[in-house]
């Protein structure tokens, strides 16, 4: 942690090259973390073993989940060291002097490099994005797993105890192994051009917390293949249902929350360090762009929220592990504590999932509707007050709980006071197009997909804070219906916006815009179909995580699996677009859309260190239609020698 | 994938990539000492949700504090508060000590943290063994042990980082111009002592 500070921000990168084979085995790489994470598997395993021999305890007892969490801990960290995350750390811990900097970690120079511990923040973003697309499909196939065995009332494939582990898992690889990193992984590329900055403020940090997010995933879905079979107490893992009736994959299912969850603490703290100390001269808060204010108010929350899951899972893991009694009533513990817990994170997560994709939308709309955003400042404020009301609404996820009844009303009501700063958003950016000269690329189709589908998300996230109605509604389809527009139809779209807007940008070349809106009409109109019909199913009363249901429900649920496998099948086209185009796509210019931020200076893909000069911002970020207006300006530094040299 | 990379499109080649351009800074606190304050803030909120089960268990359920028949050591704990409270203060010292390009002060500083960070870390495991109850033994115990195991590998990574300190000292790494190390991991043992000082109290003194 105190390494990572600015004096210090040398690199130290074993040089690739051939060598002895003591070398291939002792550089920084996958040799090295194969066996580093068997080595500390087997250290991890031996402390617990020898702690309980010790206690007087059977050593191993083969079922006791104790030994696990010990694998589950040492074997990821010695594979972070082994692939050379700690390199410099551990150098500077045991006393090496601080080295000269050789950029030897930064940047991409072929394939291989996206496979190491990078430096990069662009090379890192590219990394986060194709790894959460890459869980986004897994997590998609297991829910195309659920719908079909929800195509027909009875069990067609699976027992109940797999079906419920299928959606458990699909959760939460799409909550924290997909949506969260996706929108970090897209701010980690552009918030540093954003700002002006060559990199981010703690590079190691950075390239740290990606590799983080690939232990996490595997460790989900790897809870498949233990004994028992993965978790399947849905991804809000209640107790005790998940501290104590479950197989060993709950455990699975708590570290890997840990993991996900450092990342993003050490992402959100490198966001927020980075643009407060990072910004180019000229930039002043209110001269940010809103993606930067998005992510600045995210990382907020990230910093304060995360570590309240982070809690929740330790004492859920403990009571599974230790037999403690956080939550066992039998032994004094108090269960529902868990679910206060866990949604003080888990409520200000969904905020942490929504703000970075209103940032995107600002972006898209204000350059495709070639206008300024409306009300800028009331925008950022807004995002400001998402953050501070976020905290203040936990309880309405539980109003069916048993929790003090005193509760619910206050809840409710911070609840629907939530709408306004998202109706002011909403509402400016019908004011940016209004007027405007709207062009109907695919990022600005996903845009305004995203607006009419978030608002249907919205307002029946309105009518759920609404205590009778939540009550009546609680654990059906209406509430699956509801989080998916919220989070498919409102962060998925503004995810593959983004996608779509930065693709230029990051590969230097152009998607094909005919299979971009393909994809885009094959998402919305599949979206729709598959998730439309449950708001009408819920409140008819068809409960959610069951994996069989009343017969008079089987037409509407055969009409969602067909749409909902349409739906998938549009994720092949968006695959086949970013592939071939990335391969052998037009090149495009250093600003296709004509955008006026400062990413836009610069060459697509950027140069290695984003700038060769530091840019001077001189005006606001959005003054699209404003002749003669800009944002910022580049001083080329050889200008200034230029005339500098006496005549 | 990457069919395209950065040299290929621009025909850098490989020994023409010069540094990044001098980054602007545009906030008088340091990165590092930033970075420290925003991890704190999220440590004191990991610490706030195992007080918020501490709540739970003892505010909300009532539960008798410490369970007959079991007791807690306050004395040693006492004592060992104190230890904890000084060694703040021979931080302090050390810090003070290398912004005045004092190296020897720092390195006594430091070292003597380090001793009274593992006296209070020795003594708190000896108390473990000696509690006479176990994590599984009900809701007492487990916050008992829970916070203060929390607190214990907080004291742990911040002996961790001391020990860097005390090598680095030692190997002449820190000046009166060149502390930021020293600074930032004095910030967080701070922490740790102030943590423990409200453990302390609603553990055992409450």
């Amino acid at each position: 942690m105190t390494a990572a500070t600015v004096e210090e921000t040398h690199h130290v990168h074993a040089t690739a090259g051939g060598g002895s084979p003591w070398r291939m085995l002792t550089r920084g790489g996958w040799i090295r973390a194969a066996w580093m994470t068997c080595l500390f598997g087997a250290l991890g395993f031996g402390i617990v073993v020898l702690a309980r021999w010790g206690g007087g305890w059977h050593p191993i007892l083969a079922t006791d989940p104790i030994v696990l969490v010990s694998l589950l801990v040492a074997a990821p960290l010695g594979f972070l060291a082994g692939l050379g995350a700690f390199d410099y750390w551990t150098y500077y811990a045991l006393g090496g002097a601080t080295r000269p900097e050789d950029h030897s970690g930064h940047g991409a120079r072929s394939w291989k490099d996206y496979f190491r511990v990078n430096t990069d923040h662009k090379v890192i973003g590219m990394q986060y994005l194709v790894t959460t697309i890459f869980f986004f499909l897994i997590g998609g196939m297991l829910a195309l797993l659920v719908r079909a065995e929800l195509a027909k009332p009875g069990m067609q494939y699976f027992d109940n105890q797999t079906f419920n582990g299928l959606f458990s898992v699909h959760a939460s690889l799409m909550i924290f192994l997909f949506i969260i990193p996706a929108f970090a992984g897209l701010a980690n590329f552009v918030v540093p051009l954003m700002l002006g900055a060559p990199d981010m403020a703690f590079p190691r940090l950075n390239a740290l917390s990606f590799w983080l997010l690939p232990i996490a995933g595997i460790m989900m879905v790897a809870s498949f293949v233990v004994p028992g079979g993965a978790f399947a107490c849905g991804w809000t893992g209640y107790v005790p249902l998940c501290s104590t009736h479950q197989p060993l994959g709950a455990v699975f299912f708590n570290q890997a929350v840990q993991w996900a969850g450092a990342s993003s603490i050490m992402t959100a703290l490198n966001f927020l360090v980075t643009i407060i100390t990072m910004r180019a001269p000229g930039m002043t808060f209110w001269r940010m762009p809103l993606l930067v204010w998005a992510n600045f108010t995210t990382s907020l929350l990230v910093v304060i929220a995360t570590p309240f899951i982070a809690g929740s899972q330790f004492f859920s893991m403990f009571d599974h592990v230790m037999h403690t009694a956080f939550f066992d009533p039998a032994k004094g513990g108090y269960p529902l504590g868990y679910q206060h817990i866990f949604w003080f994170y888990s409520h200000p997560a969904v905020y942490i999932m929504m703000l970075p994709g209103f940032g995107i939308m600002s972006e898209v709309i204000s350059v495709f509707s070639r206008k300024p955003v409306f009300g800028y400042r009331l925008m950022a404020l807004s995002l400001m007050a998402i953050v501070v009301l976020g905290f203040s609404v936990w309880a309405h996820h539980m109003f069916v709980s048993g929790m003090a009844s005193w509760l619910r009303v206050p809840m409710m009501i911070t609840t629907l006071l939530i709408a306004v700063p998202t109706g002011i958003k909403i509402f400016s950016w019908l004011a940016t197009m209004w007027e405007g000269k709207l062009h109907f690329n695919t990022p600005m189709l996903f845009a305004l997909g995203f607006l009419s589908m978030f608002v249907i998300g919205g307002l029946s996230g309105v009518m759920l804070g609404a205590v009778p109605i939540d009550i009546h509604v609680s654990d059906t389809y209406f509430i699956v219906a509801h989080i998916h527009y919220v989070l498919f139809g409102g962060s998925v779209f503004t995810i593959f916006a983004g996608i779509y807007y930065w693709f230029p940008k990051m590969t230097g070349r152009m998607y094909d815009e005919k299979l971009g809106k393909l994809h885009f009409w094959l998402t919305f109109v599949g979206f729709n179909l598959t998730f439309f019909p449950m708001h009408i199913i819920g409140t008819q009363g068809m409960p959610r995580r069951v994996s069989d249901y009343a017969p008079k429900f089987a037409d509407v649920n055969m009409f969602i699996s067909i749409a909902s496998f349409g739906l998938g099948a549009s994720v092949l086209v968006f695959l086949y677009n970013m592939i071939t185009s990335w391969r052998d796509g037009e090149l495009a210019g250093s600003n296709p859309w004509r955008g006026m931020t400062l990413e836009w200076l610069v060459t697509s893909p950027p140069p290695v260190f984003n700038f060769d000069e530091i840019p001077q911002v001189v005006g606001s970020p959005y003054e699209y239609g404003v002749p003669g207006a800009q944002h910022a300006v580049l001083v080329p530094s050889k200008a200034t020698e230029m005339e500098e040299v006496p005549v | 994938m990457t069919a395209i990379t950065h040299d290929e499109a621009f025909g850098h080649d490989e020994h023409e990539h010069h540094g990044p351009p001098a980054a602007h800074y545009s906030s008088r606190i340091s990165p590092g000492v930033l970075g420290m304050f925003l991890f704190i803030a999220s440590e004191i909120m990991l610490f706030g949700s195992f007080f918020t089960a501490y709540f739970f268990v003892r505010v909300v359920n009532g539960t008798p504090w410490p369970t007959p028949p079991y007791h807690i050591p306050v004395q040693v704990a006492t004592v060992n508060t104190f230890i904890l409270m000084t060694s703040s203060a021979t931080i302090h010292w050390a810090t003070t000590a290398i912004k005045k390009g004092n190296t020897w002060g720092l390195r006594a500083g430091l070292l003597l943290t380090f001793l009274m960070g593992l006296s209070f870390l020795i003594t708190q495991i000896f108390e473990y063994l000696r509690a006479g109850f176990n994590t599984s033994d009900g809701a007492f115990p487990t916050i008992f042990f829970c916070l203060t195991g929390l607190h214990g590998c907080h004291v742990f990574v911040g002996l961790s980082i001391l020990l860097f300190m005390t090598i680095r000292a030692f190997r002449g790494h820190f000046s009166a111009e060149h502390h930021h190390g020293v600074e930032i991991g004095g910030i967080y043992w701070h922490f740790v002592d102030v943590m423990w000082i409200i453990v302390y109290m609603t553990v055992y003194i409450l």
